[in-house]
């Protein structure tokens, strides 16, 4: 019994061993990811001396010792799996054999052993994708149980003689097994409160990674800038709490910000070959300052260590790079790969975005260019024919004729805004079809149906003028005998109805076919509001031709809204 | 004084143009069409020497207009037109003149000038016209153009030429003279024009004779004289 106490006192040992572990960056190891070689190296070198140092803090009993070297073999496997657990057991086992006593090579042998039962432990949870269970202290508990078992039991195997074994095992394995296994859960819950609080800090990181993206994006969406370049670089630094942060495009540096940005200097070249990797290569390189270790090329007293290249992406094409630094000094990272990942992936959408939005404004502008060049310069010529006829035989309906012709092309050569009223797009046409009514007498009549509380409703400009002219072009004017054209317009729910339509049925032809002013008011509509908007036509044969638009409500400040008419 | 004629499908555009022929002095101005169909009518009972002739218009336009007139009845064309993308195209043809709306006075006695002088030489007027896409033809009392593909095939009667497709059968103005010239369709009879697109079989009778059997399931006779013709044609 007393040796139970003896051995538990040496567990005390092991939680000042445990807590020394925890503090060292080693602990940094177990962060759920494969270990490294390196890493590896460095872990076998701890459990080898944690699983000696349990050799030598043991009882001499019977020729034996009583200890607890098993914890660090098993350990050692449950930690790194089979490979560190057989090395440290294996490093271990020999140390005690060269101890000597009638139990040295059985010792040796079951440590080994032991080590390996940590790795199989560690290799059936890998295999059951439950990799968060190897810092269960029950789990530490039962491999240690029974890597203990079988070594009271290799004991038996191996010692001679055998009526000295059968002696020692029964006063030393009740306390063996026990200390041992307790001494493991122990250990195993010290380095996982450890690793809870670090993964705390750790989503306190993410949470801040999230900052960064939220503050960063809008500035990014104006574009990719020597100016926009600076204010994020600033920001990233800031939220991230690394030491400098550098944003290039693929040739210079845009802007730097932090530690070093004595040498690192706006409008100079990239030149270090981190950089240079992730602009040809179109991947995040990361020196963790560890194994691969940042060394500026600039000058040799930079106390930058570790960088993180994110190369920013524009449709797979890498246009340049946000690189975050930490110093020599810094132990602890605050950026690693996968946060690195994260912002490219983000900051790629967002630049193709910001391009997509771009070219959309870009689409909307030379789509109203076009509608304005659609005039058909037979119209001008028409008309001032017309009207030079008129001049002959009523000189004040030319004068009239004449304003509504500037007044339309007043209108046609710059429109005011994108977006105009109802009000101000009747106005247009109607300067337009007081002068084709001239044109065509008593062939053409056109009637307006639509609630004058309606004008306020706000449409693209130069929505109606096309369908009109189109109406007229290819329906009244293919007319022998008497042509008819209604424009209405109605409020049906959230949605403003355009029709026009004529008496003409001339137009009975596929969308592909149409022509380029109604497929520009189509397309128009359907980039400033979604495709479930636009144009449809509507012919039957020699009798009607009906082209409908359908927007969504928009309306002045001051208007009712829609749905009450 | 030149005989002439005036087609133009707008108003104001016939008015100020008669109103400048006038004041030259040079015209004797034989009639004032507002479309194509009108103007065919006048062009074969007046027999006009000049057409100033507007080139879009309803239904039918300028050049279509001079693809249904006859050689022998075939007048000196000006061309009016409101903006010169046809000016080019015009030109092609041979056309005696063009003249840009609005016209001015000046530029129109050119235009008298070499009408004169083309009309003094003697020169024919010959002019390279396209190949009609629609025939002309009356419906109600709207003009429907039917598309000669459309066409199963076209026959004569004493009351006038009919185009029969699949539809129906339409009147028309055009003979089967300039139909058989301006169109794909092919003669089969004194009488008769075939679609050969249209045609579903060819029986060859005993006397020298065959008939053609339609889609449609007519049956047109096919006289000695074009028989011979049908088949280098339809390559048989």
């Amino acid at each position: 019994m007393g040796l139970i106490f003896d051995l538990l006192q040496q567990t005390a040992v092991i939680i000042v061993i445990a807590y020394m572990f925890s503090k060292s960056p080693a602990m940094g190891y177990l962060s759920g990811e494969k270990l490294q070689p390196r890493q590896l190296v460095v872990l076998y070198v701890i459990f080898s001396l944690f699983s000696i140092l349990g050799t030598y803090t043991g009882l001499p009993i019977k020729g034996a010792i009583a200890n607890t070297r098993a914890i660090g073999a098993v350990l050692a496997g449950l930690i790194g799996g089979p490979v560190l657990g057989l090395s440290v057991g294996i490093t271990a086992g020999l140390h005690r054999f060269t101890l000597g006593g009638f139990t040295a090579f059985s010792c040796g042998i079951s440590t080994t052993v032991e080590g390996l039962v940590g790795g199989i432990v560690f290799l059936i949870l890998m295999r059951r994708k439950k990799p968060e269970q190897l810092y269960l202290p029950a789990v530490a508990f039962g491999a240690t149980f029974v890597a203990e078992v079988l070594q009271m039991s290799i004991i038996l195997l191996l010692a001679r003689p055998f009526s000295d074994a059968v002696a020692l095992v029964k006063v030393i394995a009740l306390p063996m097994i026990c200390a041992n296994s307790i001494g493991a859960a122990l250990f195993i819950s010290m380095v996982r409160d450890q690793k809870r609080m670090r993964d705390k800090v750790g989503a306190r990181f993410s949470a801040k990674a999230f900052t960064v993206a939220d503050r960063t994006l809008g500035i990014l969406s104006r574009g990719f800038s020597p100016e926009t370049a600076r204010e994020m670089a600033e920001i990233i630094r800031l939220e991230t709490g690394v030491g400098a942060v550098a944003i290039t495009d693929r040739e210079k540096i845009l802007a730097f910000s932090g530690i070093g940005s004595d040498h690192h200097i706006t409008g100079n070249p990239v030149v270090s070959r981190w950089s240079k990797q992730a602009l040809a290569e179109n991947k995040v390189v990361f020196a963790d300052g560890y194994v691969d270790h940042f060394q500026c090329p600039l000058s040799s007293c930079c106390p930058l260590r570790s960088a993180l290249v994110v190369p920013l992406r524009l449709d797979q094409d890498v246009v340049g790079t946000i690189s975050l630094y930490e110093p020599k000094t810094k132990h602890f990272l605050n950026i690693n790969r996968s946060f690195g990942e994260g912002l490219a992936a983000l900051y790629s959408h967002q630049l193709l975005r910001s391009r997509y939005e771009e070219q959309k404004s870009l689409l909307i502008q030379s789509e109203l260019k076009l509608l304005q060049a659609q005039v058909n310069p037979h119209f001008l010529f028409n008309s001032l024919n017309t009207i030079m006829a008129i001049i002959r035989k009523d000189s004040d309906r030319a004068r009239q004729l004449l304003m509504q012709l500037s007044n339309f092309f007043r209108t046609n050569l710059k429109p005011q805004s994108n977006i105009v009223t109802l009000e101000e797009e009747l106005a247009h046409i109607s300067a337009y079809l007081e002068i084709e009514k001239a044109r065509f007498g008593e062939r053409l009549t056109v009637t307006q149906e639509m609630d004058p509380a309606l004008l306020t409703l706000r449409i693209p400009v130069f929505t109606l003028q096309p369908l009109i002219e189109n109406a007229i072009k290819h329906g009244i004017a293919n007319l022998l005998d008497h042509g008819q054209i209604w424009v209405r317009v109605c409020c049906q729910d959230e949605l403003v109805v355009i029709e026009v339509e004529d008496n003409a049925g001339s137009y009975c032809i596929s969308s592909d076919e149409r022509g380029l002013g109604m497929r520009l008011v189509d397309q128009r509509i359907k980039n400033m509001y979604g495709n479930e908007f636009g144009l449809t036509v509507d012919c039957e044969p020699q009798k009607k031709t009906l082209v409908r638009v359908e927007l969504p409500v928009t309306r002045g400040l001051s208007d009712d809204s829609c749905v009450n008419y | 004084m030149i005989r002439a004629l005036i087609i133009d499908d707008e108003l104001h555009a016939r008015e100020e143009l008669e109103h400048l022929l006038n004041e030259t002095r040079a015209f004797d101005l034989i009639g004032i069409c507002a479309n194509a169909i009108d103007a065919l009518r006048v062009i074969r009972v007046e027999k006009p020497e000049l057409l100033f002739l507007d080139i879009e218009m309803p239904a039918l336009n300028g050049f279509e207009l001079l693809a249904m007139i006859e050689d022998e009845l075939m007048p000196h064309v000006v061309f009016v037109t409101a903006y010169d993308e046809h000016a080019l195209k015009a030109f092609e043809e041979k056309t005696l003149d063009y003249l840009l709306k609005p016209v001015s006075l000046e530029r129109l006695q050119k235009t008298v000038h070499k009408v004169r002088e083309t009309i003094r030489r003697g020169d024919p007027p010959q002019y390279l016209v396209e190949v009609l896409r629609h025939i002309p033809c009356q419906f109600a009392n709207r003009v429907k153009l039917v598309p000669v593909d459309e066409v199963e095939f076209v026959y004569s009667d004493i009351t006038g030429i009919h185009v029969v497709t699949a539809e129906g059968q339409f009147f028309t103005e055009l003979t089967l003279k300039i139909l058989e010239k301006r169109t794909p369709l092919l003669r089969c009879q004194r009488q008769y024009l075939v679609n050969h697109d249209r045609i579903d079989e060819i029986k060859l009778l005993d006397n020298g004779l065959a008939e053609i059997k339609t889609r449609q399931g007519k049956i047109l006779p096919v006289s000695r004289r074009y028989l011979r013709q049908l088949k280098v044609q339809l390559e048989i």
